[in-house]
């Protein structure tokens, strides 16, 4: 680049922040999301299933060749900025191509809108329980933390819950407590096992392939096994987290609710 | 030329062999002479079974066998494979390439469209091409490449902006680039191109852009347009009323899976993909030929000889983009020119090559949209199985009970080998308007259940009968292409990284190795300086296996 383009350059740049350069998407990096209505949610989605879908699934659940965008944790941006450039301009030497072309801002700050009504870190809800309550039940009578961790501590035989409510609504959570068998991630099955030597070992199903599988049982001992040398192979895809439904009442469940869905790495 | 540029090597040669003798060095470490490389003749490329040690096409021969003659490597030695050496490619993507070899030569495509020249017993290379691409380029499915053909001294190459492109095979520079269509309208080139004569044919992607496919042949010296056979009918043919209104000018149709060729019929065969929009049928009522389809052509004309429909008005995205795999075999007591074809519709298909009729039908992987197919082959569907606005669910999944990803066919054994997907898929249907350039799929699809739920296998099925000789599970599944050698071993691999080798008449696994990312291409198999190997993409490296010496 020659010193006259350069200059050019720092010009144009200045120019556009100035503007605010939303045509550009230069100053996107400082914009909040100005497309967020319901309205705009629904474009979104009829935006998304039309470009997006095709490799992330209708609902965004993921595909052959996309990822799962419904978890809360994007891997190229956390912003709605960064968002906004992954959708419109891709990631680099990957399959992730942009809709730069035939776009408007507004139609990708939509599909940005949609990803985050869907992925649990739209905009934050009201709840009503009692956080604090739901604390005590978590540490207390709901015995949580003796499966799950939080903060750097608690049991390793459940999801680690720290940042929970950045990628669970509080229905979510809800359902999680009552019916925990309703959708459970194959990490979370559970593997009963049986070496040819006689040895029967059972816990969590970490990792599973053709030729071996690797479990953390319940006294967190972590087993590597070749399938070959397995008599039983039996695959439990419940979960091992019992259902609230008798033990706690529907407002101790709502409290817990309001605990979980305040663990969040964002602001409040 | 040629001669003394041989002459010239062996003269280098003769002296480096005499000094390691001399000092007593191991012999591996003589320089030998550079790899010969012969033109490319029809000639060879017809009588390619009669050279083993080259892989000169796509699918290793015009049958599309993908079966190496090879069997240094077999089932009693498949066991000691070790890796021989590994080429990285640079684009991070998950490489779809199958290398071509010649005489020592190997050619191995990388995305978005660039080939590489390596010296095929180490991976080193002689020269890469990079094609330019416009920066804001629109196409499905990622950034593909399966691979290039040669003829005489020249590689030919469909890229992802729609061209096609020559390169001189020695250095990687460019003889001629045509545009084969204008890819600001959705088209792509994907697969690799098929040379039958002076011809190069090649098909187009685009399913999900709402084009109008077609299957293109090129003169192999200027790059002029020989013919275009389009894969939807015009209006002034009958069949385009099996289109209503004007759906069939956006209908899709795309051919972007190399076509086969039979020499003795002087045929080619080609699939085609989805009618479009994919999912949403109801603007396009009628069978929507010839989506769906195989299509027999004359390749010095363009004129389709016959075709066959697997699924008329498809809308579930199954293409018919298979590789079409021919062989001559027993059918009912008589010698056949047979065509088997697994398709992405879960049923396996058996026809004969010269009519297109119908042989046989049978569900090869997890199906539960038809019960079964009449007397023609077409499909007697279940109700209610479209997409649905809340969602229907159906096997198989949108990426079907196979896809593009290549079979096999051993002459030895006489079975089909294929990688089997028992998936299920959420249908939706949505509303879509055709706008030039963007996608126009009308739905789509959600998997219902974790993808942990369900399992690949590759089956082994009898073209005689449809049924499954043997099968090999594969959890948690497999997008890989198979090939089959003289060894009698099977090699193919998982979505999870492992590279594989079966035992072709049994299916029992022989050997298997951790190559650390998504084994997404076809194995090919080839052999230099007396020794074979077996050469897959996995991930963005390329790996080659063998004996010890």
């Amino acid at each position: 680049m020659s010193l006259k383009n350069l200059h050019f350059g720092a010009i144009w740049l200045l120019v556009a922040g100035l503007t605010g350069g939303l045509e550009t998407g230069l100053s996107a990096q400082e914009q909040a999301n100005p497309f967020t209505t319901g309205l705009d949610v629904r474009t979104g989605q009829r935006l998304f299933d039309r470009h997006c879908s095709v490799c992330h699934s209708v609902g965004a659940t993921g595909g052959d060749n996309g990822p799962d965008l419904t978890t809360g944790e994007f891997r190229h941006a956390s912003t709605d900025a960064g968002l906004f450039n992954v959708i419109s301009d891709g990631v680099p030497d990957t399959p992730m191509i942009g809709i730069n072309r035939n776009r408007t801002d507004q139609t990708v700050w939509q599909i940005v809108a949609y990803l985050r009504s869907i992925s649990g870190g739209g905009g934050r809800v009201a709840v009503t329980g009692d956080p604090t309550t739901g604390e005590r039940l978590y540490r207390g009578r709901g015995n949580c933390s003796s499966c799950h961790w939080l903060d750097g501590e608690g049991g390793r035989q459940g999801p680690d819950l720290t940042t929970i409510g950045d990628r669970r609504s509080p229905e979510e959570l809800l359902s999680d407590l009552v019916d925990p068998d309703e959708r459970v991630q194959p990490r979370w099955w559970t593997m009963r096992l049986t070496h040819v030597d006689g040895t029967r070992v059972e816990g969590l199903r970490m990792n599973e392939g053709t030729y071996s599988v690797r479990i953390l049982d319940s006294e967190d001992n972590l087993w590597s096994f070749l399938k070959r040398d397995l008599s039983e192979n039996e695959r439990i895809e419940t979960s091992s987290m019992p259902s609230y439904t008798g033990t706690l009442t529907g407002g101790e469940l709502e409290d817990l609710v309001a605990y979980l869905y305040g663990l969040s790495r964002r602001d409040p | 030329m040629k001669r003394y540029v041989l002459f010239t090597l062996l003269l280098f040669a003769i002296p480096v062999s005499a000094a390691q003798q001399r000092s007593g060095e191991p012999a591996t470490q003589t320089i030998s002479p550079a790899p010969s490389f012969e033109p490319v003749t029809h000639e060879r490329l017809v009588n390619s079974d009669a050279e083993p040690e080259n892989w000169l096409m796509y699918s290793g021969n015009y049958f599309s066998q993908r079966y190496s003659g090879l069997d240094q490597i077999n089932r009693e030695n498949a066991g000691q494979l070790e890796m021989q050496w590994a080429f990285q490619l640079r684009a991070l993507d998950r490489a779809e390439t199958t290398p071509l070899v010649v005489d020592g030569v190997m050619y191995v495509t990388e995305a978005p469209s660039n080939v590489i020249a390596l010296d095929a017993r180490t991976g080193s290379q002689y020269w890469r091409y990079n094609h330019d691409l416009p920066d804001d380029l629109n196409y499905c499915c990622g950034r593909n490449n399966r691979g290039v053909a040669v003829l005489g001294d020249r590689l030919y190459m469909g890229t992802l902006d729609a061209h096609l492109v020559a390169l001189d095979a020695k250095t990687g520079d460019v003889i001629w680039d045509a545009e084969v269509a204008d890819e600001a309208t959705g088209y792509s080139i994907t697969g690799a191109p098929l040379l039958v004569g002076d011809k190069i044919l090649t098909g187009v992607a685009g399913g999900e852009f709402g084009i109008r496919g077609f299957v293109d042949a090129y003169d192999e010296a200027t790059g002029e347009l020989a013919w275009r056979l389009y894969t939807i009918p015009g209006p002034d043919h009958p069949d385009n009323a099996s289109w209503a209104g004007n759906s069939w000018r956006t209908g899709g149709s795309p051919s972007w899976v190399t076509g086969s060729y039979d020499p003795e019929l002087n045929l080619v065969y080609w699939g085609t993909g989805n009618p479009g929009p994919d999912w949403n049928g109801d603007v396009r009522m009628g069978d929507n030929l010839y989506s769906e389809s195989v299509l027999a052509i004359n390749p010095d004309t363009g004129e389709m000889v016959w075709y066959f429909q697997f699924t008329p008005h498809d809308v579930h995205d199954w293409d018919s983009t298979q590789i079409p795999i021919l062989a001559d075999s027993e059918f009912n007591g008589q010698q056949r020119k047979l065509m088997l074809w697994p398709n992405r519709n879960a049923f396996f298909y058996v026809l004969d090559r010269e009519t297109g009729e119908f042989l046989l039908g049978e569900p090869f992987a997890r199906m539960t949209w038809a019960e079964g197919l009449d007397q023609n082959g077409r499909p007697i569907r279940i109700p209610d199985t479209f997409p649905t606005v809340e969602g229907t669910t159906v096997s198989p999944a949108i990426g079907g009970g196979t896809n593009w990803f290549s079979p096999s066919y051993s002459p030895r054994t006489d079975l089909l080998y294929v990688n089997a997907h028992d998936g299920e898929t959420t249908y939706f249907i949505r509303d879509d308007e055709y706008v030039a350039g963007q996608r126009f799929t009308g739905g789509g699809g959600q998997t219902p259940l974790p993808q942990e739920s369900y399992v690949s296998a590759i089956r082994a099925l009898s073209p005689q009968t449809g049924e499954r000789v043997w099968e090999y599970l594969i959890q948690p599944r497999s997008t890989a292409g198979v090939l089959s050698t003289a060894g009698d071993v099977v090699f193919s691999g998982t979505i999870d990284g492992f590279f594989f080798a079966l035992d072709a008449e049994t299916g029992e696994e022989l050997w298997h190795i951790n190559v650390g990312s998504r084994v997404h291409a076809a194995p090919m198999s080839y052999m230099v300086d007396g020794k074979q190997y077996v050469a897959i993409a996995a991930g963005n490296v390329l790996y080659t296996f063998g004996i010890r010496d």
